[in-house]
């Protein structure tokens, strides 16, 4: 019998995967289909979530003081540092590619206002206009977005550097981080190599307080007010004007 | 942190740790290590691997943050069923060590006792909010069904294992991990 394709029957084997039960050559074919079939996992996933709160439900324990000590040391972390100002995470070692992005963004962009604006005896055509300039990585550490936007705009501009795969039924959505990681939604996305993002209100506005953007996948047409799952793109928000 | 507040801000860490970001995962070691550690105890009933499998845990998370959960968000739920299964493949490779009887630190002579095990996390777990429903349709399942499924989430021990330690014939196992299984769905299909 082609189990599989019967849904109670794949449910109560993903209930026996899960708890564990399933074994040998039975445990060793239903991860083979695993690995391809999303509603085997979906049903494994299923059962982790219906009998997750028969863990959650034990008492806490506190671990020994070293083990995070242990951890940290196995995985060549610092020791945790106190929150810092925005200036000083802008200082902060960032991915080479980024770092490389950011000054392309830094060093080219002001030549080229230049040129188009005059020449550099103009002291009001020497700098930027005021922007917000977001330069994002990908979770390997590759630059992937550059996104940027006047001070007192309502468009806000995204260059695709490096893609990731959005699947159907899904878009990405923009986030704006402040200085505890706390995201506020900002807007879905569109797709394409070079886009522009309309907003609600003024960019001062919409990102008073970001310190990093990022983008996550979500479902299409949702209105989420928390990421759903990891972002996909992540960098800081650079403040492009002088602080009086 | 209030607990309904919990799931949200592991979710929130989680998605950063997946980025690299040492101060989240640190956070998140705060936040839910206590709860995993708890995890870790349940199964390998020893203070020492538990803490050890705590850290496999986290060095995992650090190393490959999305590995092994196909289909299911990063999640409080999520990390609990890791560390359940990091413990359980503990617990085997160490399986032909481990007697049914043993001596604890203060001398005293321990026996693994399958009906008090299945019956204390049931009450721990008809008294949370949020395991409540699970609990109520755990508690649907007759006695020794019920101990057999609860012995094999906590423990990971296979139908085998649990013939041998609750003195049933295999088959009888058999079918009783797949009649709770399916009532346990049913029921938590019918709550919702």
């Amino acid at each position: 019998m082609m189990w599989h394709h019967h849904p109670r029957l794949v449910d109560l084997l993903a209930g026996e995967y899960a708890l564990g039960t399933l074994q040998g050559g039975a445990r060793r074919r239903f991860e083979k289909l695993l690995a391809r079939r999303p509603d085997l996992a979906e049903a494994v996933a299923r059962w982790n979530e219906r009998m997750a709160p028969v863990l959650l439900a034990l008492p806490p324990q506190t671990p020994a003081p070293g083990t995070w000590r242990a951890i940290e040391q196995r995985l060549g972390l610092q020791a945790p540092a106190a929150p810092m100002a925005w200036w000083r995470r802008l200082l902060q070692p960032a991915p080479a590619g980024a770092l490389a992005l950011g000054l392309l963004v830094g060093v080219m962009l002001p030549s080229l206002w230049q040129a188009q604006h005059g020449g550099p005896d103009t002291p009001a055509s020497t700098q930027l206009p005021e922007s917000y300039v977001g330069v994002l990585g990908l979770a390997d550490g590759r630059p992937g977005l550059v996104v940027s936007s006047l001070r007192q705009g309502r468009t806000v501009d995204i260059k695709r550097v490096a893609a990731v795969p959005v699947p159907a039924g899904q878009v990405l959505y923009l986030w704006s981080l402040d200085a505890s990681g706390q995201a506020s939604p900002v807007a879905p996305l569109p797709q394409g190599p070079f886009v522009h993002l309309q907003l609600g209100a003024p960019a001062e506005t919409v990102f008073a307080k970001a310190v990093e953007l990022a983008v996550s996948l979500e479902r299409k047409d949702a209105s989420p007010q928390a990421p759903s799952g990891a972002y996909v793109y992540r960098g800081l928000c650079g403040k492009l004007w002088r602080v009086p | 942190m209030p607990s309904d507040e919990l799931p949200k801000a592991v979710a929130q860490l989680l998605s950063r740790v997946v980025l690299r970001d040492a101060s989240a995962l640190q956070r998140l070691y705060q936040l839910v290590a206590s709860r995993l550690l708890a995890v870790a105890v349940r199964v390998v009933q020893d203070r020492a691997l538990a803490e050890d499998v705590l850290q496999e845990v986290f060095v995992h998370l650090w190393n490959r943050p999305q590995t092994g959960a196909p289909g299911q968000s990063l999640s409080l739920a999520w990390l609990c069923v890791v560390t359940r299964n990091r413990a359980i493949d503990t617990l085997r490779k160490r399986r032909p060590e481990t007697s049914l009887h043993w001596r604890d630190a203060d001398g005293q002579e321990q026996v693994h006792d399958a009906a008090a095990e299945g019956a204390s996390p049931l009450e721990q777990l008809l008294a949370e909010e949020d395991g409540s429903r699970l609990g109520r349709c755990i508690g649907e399942i007759d006695s020794e069904p019920r101990s057999a499924v609860l012995l094999a989430y906590y423990e990971g021990l296979t139908h085998a294992e649990l013939a041998q330690r609750l003195a049933r014939p295999l088959g009888t196992v058999k079918a009783w991990m797949r009649r709770s299984l399916a009532r346990l769905r049913d029921c938590m299909e019918s709550c919702t």
